[in-house]
């Protein structure tokens, strides 16, 4: 049997390599938007967090943010580089974000239980202030760790 | 507010970026050379890295001193340690790779650390911003 002619070949299209820089801009984008909502609303922006969490919201809201921004990312990345996601990453993409959130809003909890437990004076604006540092260093944590995992994961892979 | 954390975070864009590109063009000029360098082309080894991780260290020193619980306090150095450690792995890879006459991209070096750089610096903007605001009402 011949072999098929060059031109019948489909070409290959390189696997998405994914780079830090990349995740870098978004979140650091999403700080700047954070910083700003600070400055500009020091009283409401921080109220809305509190009561989303007071409501059981927090998490799920920041599940469903941080996984559409990782899935739109990883697309953007695969779009530029005219590169073909790959299963083993989307899998990662969608599970990483939802298991750091969850971990992390173990960690705000215990935070805010030890908050409560200390009996320190204007306890409840002391709360409010952890549940917003912790819900900033979440977002950041569930968009960027993802990334860096792969990108390990990949340099790992690629030594090997 | 705004204000006074721009000027904390303008103060290492002044001494981390904008002096020494003053300096190289002083010493250009001093020594009647032609070089007339750019910022990209004077930080095109992934030098801007280093700069991040140096603002990373005094955001984590002040994390360490604040009243935040220590879960708190210890996520936010990780998380800030973490991507420190990443920027200025730019440069030590780009050193590594030109010692060792490996491919190097100066365009990607540039890109990468001029990223990395701008998430730490507006990530140490937003962490300072908490600091103060818990010192704030710590102080009540």
């Amino acid at each position: 049997m011949s072999a098929p002619a060059p031109a019948l070949a489909k070409p290959q299209r390189p696997k998405v390599i994914v780079r830090l820089a990349d995740a870098a801009v978004a979140v650091a984008s999403l700080s700047l938007i954070f910083f700003l909502l600070l400055v500009f609303f020091p009283v409401s922006f921080p109220r809305i967090i509190v009561t989303s969490w007071q409501r059981g919201y927090l998490a799920v809201v920041l599940m469903v943010v941080t996984l559409v921004l990782d899935s739109f990312l990883y697309l953007r990345v695969a779009y530029l580089r005219s590169a073909k996601p790959t299963v083993l990453v989307a899998a990662c993409l969608g599970s990483l974000p939802i298991i750091v959130v969850v971990g992390l809003s173990f960690l705000m909890e215990s935070a805010v239980t030890q908050t409560i437990s200390l009996d320190l004076p204007n306890l409840q604006a002391r709360m409010n202030e952890e549940v917003l540092a912790h819900t900033y260093l979440g977002l950041v944590s569930a968009v960027f760790l993802p990334f860096l995992v792969i990108r390990l994961l990949q340099q790992f892979k690629a030594t090997r | 507010m705004s204000i006074k954390w721009l000027l904390w975070i303008g103060l290492y864009v002044v001494m981390g970026v904008l002096v020494p590109w003053a300096t190289a063009l002083s010493w250009a000029h001093q020594h009647g050379s032609e070089l007339r360098p750019r910022v990209r082309q004077l930080f095109k080894r992934g030098e801007l890295g280093l700069v991040g991780l140096v603002v990373v260290i005094s955001v984590i020193w002040n994390l360490l001193q604040s009243q935040f619980m220590q879960q708190t306090i210890a996520l936010a150095a990780v998380l800030l340690a973490v991507i420190g450690t990443m920027a200025g792995d730019v440069w030590i890879e780009s050193y590594s790779r030109q010692s060792t006459g490996t491919a190097w991209n100066s365009e990607r070096t540039w890109r990468d650390s001029r990223n990395l750089a701008f998430l730490v610096f507006t990530m140490s903007l937003v962490v300072e911003i908490l600091l103060d605001r818990f010192a704030k009402v710590a102080a009540l």
